[in-house]
């Protein structure tokens, strides 16, 4: 068994977190984990880029081979699809429908694309995935920082060898006491949506 | 099985610093290594500090290596820079107590101003043992291992791990931790005090440095035997006459091809310079060409290269000299493209790639939405444009003042340059107004000397320093401008505008960096005193400030009119507020990521964003 998870967002929106709760529990059930994101700019409006390895044997590289990801979780659109070509043939994608403009097309030098273009370039690729509206959802619950648990909850109902029930305690042990009760909320809604939009295709 | 943890690469080294014994550690916060100090920092028993910069972390680790306890001192490949100066005697000198010196590499330069080799300084340059680990296991077993010999070579050890490496999370097993000796100091001036001075040694005159320099010298023996026997190199046995030579994380990439392409080449494992030569020479007779993997620079190869012309060994040596990239960082994909050149018949085996068809905008660095320097840059660009004055800058979260849409300053090289390059500009006769800009951390580190320098050379500029009180852009770590140290603890601050005061600064104005009016009122001042005129921009980081609760402004909704907005863009393409976008020739706020701090109202002037 190996499962490649590859996270792309900007900075702030908790890649980390996300990546170790999916680790942790990994770890619990005696898979190997090397996991490394990239750190620096993460404070601000860089990307962010984690890479999240598991497996049964040996890993060996931290870094996530380029048409090796398995699972490609988009915590902002345009970060996903600037990692889109490292996605395997049977890859899925998990894409949050969250734009963040850059600077650059703030001042009309570069065009953000438009939703037509996304999904048609998606399309064309060939590849499996599900679009759902992670932080719009986080945001009703209590704030766009809970985007990642939304994400999360919602990969648990796609991929093996995560079960969501088990997460979920994973989930509950990491969270501060303050935090606790919207993440968990916030996971259960990821689940939900990914169901919805599992139904719709 | 022993007890493990799932740590971070550079926690995994500061446990095993904690393990070997270690009572201090010092160093200067930068990408990738800052974690170790603060894993470190957690054990009351031991000595952390985040110093002024790596030159100083590297004699406080000397100092207390005097004493017979073990330090060690952290830092980047830039600061490792810094700290060669004092490398370049430490290593004449050796140490008693166990002395490691960690550098992290940043190949790719993902979180540095440039791309940079440290083994080159500290083995080919110092001729210090260096250990180049493949993950944050053998990174902390590393460590370890470098107390035990620094002690017993009497020589400081470099642990040179790769962003990668430092970044990179795993399962890393725990073992006791070994409680560290006593500080006892005794006198050794024969050994202590590098100086021109003659000696007699062997029946010879010599000078000091000629006796110390053959002391290293013949240390290199030993240490060759020492790396003959070390468990971090070793040979694999494979298929074929073309030997892969797996240096650090390159060992990582190299076997994670093995498993792409399933296939099993012959691999020597290298992971410490020395090199073991008998170990290469064995692996190299049996192959007609070797291919080096390392990040970043063709150090090993070059070793090879130099190894087998002595020996008169005919044996190809390749790696980032040419057949693989020589710039930017190596990986999996590097590795399996370059076996598939090697061996066309694999080609079958690597891994399909579909690139999506459509354009990706890029995505630049900038302040985070509510810094505080956003509206001291536009302050400065005002008054730069306006006297068609030059900025030069500095290292920090204000460097981004160089991109799009601000476009101030006009250099960024090291930590510090900024005030010498501006004094450069005004005494090369350039006559338009000159201003440098600063961080606090990166004044401390050495910008302090330029501006001591300035004040001296009787030059007119003006310098402003970005007081915010932290080491914003590695992770918030103090400085001596802190008022905490590494522990939280109540520390010293020392204050840029007394100490500027002090040297001579023609003048030195508190300015609050929310207040554009404020500081655009002290820089026109400043331009038009003689010789050196300081600003110091004093409000906490604004992500430090939010979690504190220390703010600096009060937050109040702002609104757009979109009848004033004439569509000029101002706020967009000279301020640059990431929560302020355009469509449709009017601007308008994203209230999903605006924090209220109402500097636009300041920007806009036509008055169509006003306080609700
Ligand atoms: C010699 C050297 N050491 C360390 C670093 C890493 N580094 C980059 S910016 C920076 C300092 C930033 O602090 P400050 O000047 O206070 O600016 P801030 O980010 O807080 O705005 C450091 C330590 C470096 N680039 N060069
Ligand atoms: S981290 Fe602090 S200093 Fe750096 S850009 Fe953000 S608010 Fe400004
Ligand atoms: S809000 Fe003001 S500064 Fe921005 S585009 Fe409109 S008129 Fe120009
Ligand atoms: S108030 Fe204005 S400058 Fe401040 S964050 Fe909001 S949009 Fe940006």
């Amino acid at each position: 068994m190996e499962l490649n998870i590859l996270i792309a967002g900007v900075g702030g929106q908790g890649n980390l977190f996300a990546s170790s709760i999916l680790a942790e529990y990994v770890l619990k059930k005696g898979y190997k984990v090397f996991a490394v994101e990239t750190i620096g700019a993460a404070q601000r409006g860089g990307s962010v880029v984690s890479h999240l390895r598991i497996s049964d044997a040996e890993i060996y590289s931290p870094l996530i081979l380029a048409g090796k990801v398995d699972i490609l979780m988009g915590f902002e659109t345009i970060e996903m699809l600037r990692n889109f070509e490292l996605l395997a043939g049977d890859g899925i994608y998990l894409l949050n429908d969250y734009k963040e403009p850059t600077v650059l097309c703030n001042m009309e030098m570069d065009a953000y694309p438009s939703d037509e273009e996304i999904r048609a370039a998606l399309k064309k690729s060939g590849k499996k995935g599900y679009i759902i509206k992670a932080t719009e959802c986080a945001r009703k619950i209590g704030g766009s920082l809970l985007t990642n648990v939304v994400m999360v909850g919602a990969l648990c109902q796609v991929s093996s060898p995560f079960d969501s029930q088990e997460v979920k305690q994973v989930l509950a042990g990491k969270s501060p006491a303050r935090a606790k009760e919207q993440n968990l909320q916030a996971f259960d809604a990821g689940g939900s949506l990914i169901q919805e939009a599992m139904r719709k295709a | 099985m022993a007890e493990q943890e799932y740590l971070m690469g550079n926690e995994a080294m500061g446990r095993g610093a904690i393990e070997a014994g270690v009572k201090v550690v010092a160093g200067y916060p930068g990408t990738p290594a800052s974690e170790v100090l603060e894993y470190v920092s957690k054990y009351p028993d031991v000595h952390a500090e985040w110093c002024i910069n790596e030159k100083v972390a590297l004699e406080i680790c000397m100092g207390a290596s005097l004493c017979n306890v073990r330090s060690m001192a952290v830092m980047k490949h830039n600061g490792t820079n810094v700290a060669l100066d004092f490398m370049m005697h430490l290593n004449y000198t050796g140490v008693r107590g166990g002395l490691v010196l960690i550098s992290g590499d940043d190949p790719a330069g993902i979180s540095s101003q440039n791309e940079e080799d440290s083994r080159i300084i500290t083995r080919l340059d110092a001729h210090l043992p260096v250990f180049d680990p493949w993950c944050p296991q053998e990174a902390k077993d590393m460590v370890k291992a470098a107390f035990d010999l620094s002690e017993e070579m009497e020589l400081c050890f470099v642990v040179r791990p790769v962003a990668r490496v430092c970044h990179g999370r795993s399962m890393v097993s725990l073992e006791e931790i070994k409680k560290g000796g006593e500080s006892h100091f005794e006198d050794d001036r024969s050994r202590f005090i590098m100086s021109a001075l003659m000696e007699v040694k062997d029946g010879a005159a010599l000078n000091r440095p000629v006796v110390r320099h053959r002391w290293l010298n013949q240390k290199q023996a030993v240490l060759a035997k020492v790396m003959e026997e070390s468990p971090f190199n070793h040979i694999e046995d494979g298929e074929g006459k073309i030997g892969l030579v797996a240096c650090g994380i390159g060992y990582a990439f190299v076997k994670e091809a093995e498993k792409i392409l399933g296939k099993k080449f012959p691999v020597l494992k290298l992971g410490t310079l020395p090199l073991p030569r008998n170990k290469v020479l064995q692996f190299a007779k049996k192959m007609d060409r070797l291919v080096v993997y390392e990040d970043s620079e063709a150090v090993v190869e070059g070793i090879l290269k130099q190894l087998f012309y002595d020996e008169g060994l005919k044996v190809e040596v390749v790696g980032r000299s040419g057949f693989l990239p020589s710039e930017g960082e190596l990986s999996a994909t590097i590795a399996v493209k370059s076996l598939v050149e090697l061996y066309p018949e694999l080609e079958k085996k690597m891994p399909a790639t579909v690139p999506l068809e459509m354009k990706v905008p890029i995505r630049t660095r900038t302040q985070c939405v509510g810094c505080q320097y956003r509206g001291l840059l536009h302050a400065l660009k005002l008054t730069a444009r306006k006297y068609k004055g030059v900025v030069t800058g500095d290292i920090g979260c204000y460097d981004a003042g160089s991109f799009p849409p601000l476009e101030l300053q006009s250099t960024i090289y090291c930590m510090g340059s900024s005030i010498p390059m501006a004094s450069g500009i005004a005494h090369s006769g350039y006559d338009r107004p000159v201003f440098a800009i600063i961080g606090d951390s990166t004044f401390f580190h050495n910008g302090v000397l330029g501006l001591l320098n300035a004040i001296h050379s009787g030059v007119d500029l003006v310098a402003i320093v970005c007081d915010n009180r932290t080491t914003a852009m590695t992770g918030f770590q103090p400085h001596p401008g802190s008022e905490i140290n590494v522990r939280g603890e109540p520390a010293p601050a020392i204050d840029v505008a007394r100490l500027a005061t002090a040297a001579g600064a023609t003048s030195a104005r508190v300015v609050n960096p929310y207040d554009i009016p404020q500081c655009k009122e002290a820089l026109e001042k400043a331009v038009k005193e003689k010789g050196v005129s300081v600003i110091v921009a004093t409000m906490p980081c604004y992500l430090v400030a939010r979690r504190t609760g220390e703010l600096g402004f009060t937050p109040r909704k702002v609104v757009l009119d979109e009848e004033r907005c004439n569509g000029c863009k101002i706020c967009v393409t000279f301020f640059g507020c990431p929560a302020i976008h355009f469509s449709e020739g009017k601007a308008t706020i994203d209230y999903g990521t605006c924090v209220e701090c109402g500097m636009c109202v300041e920007v806009c002037k036509r008055g169509a964003i006003t306080w609700s």
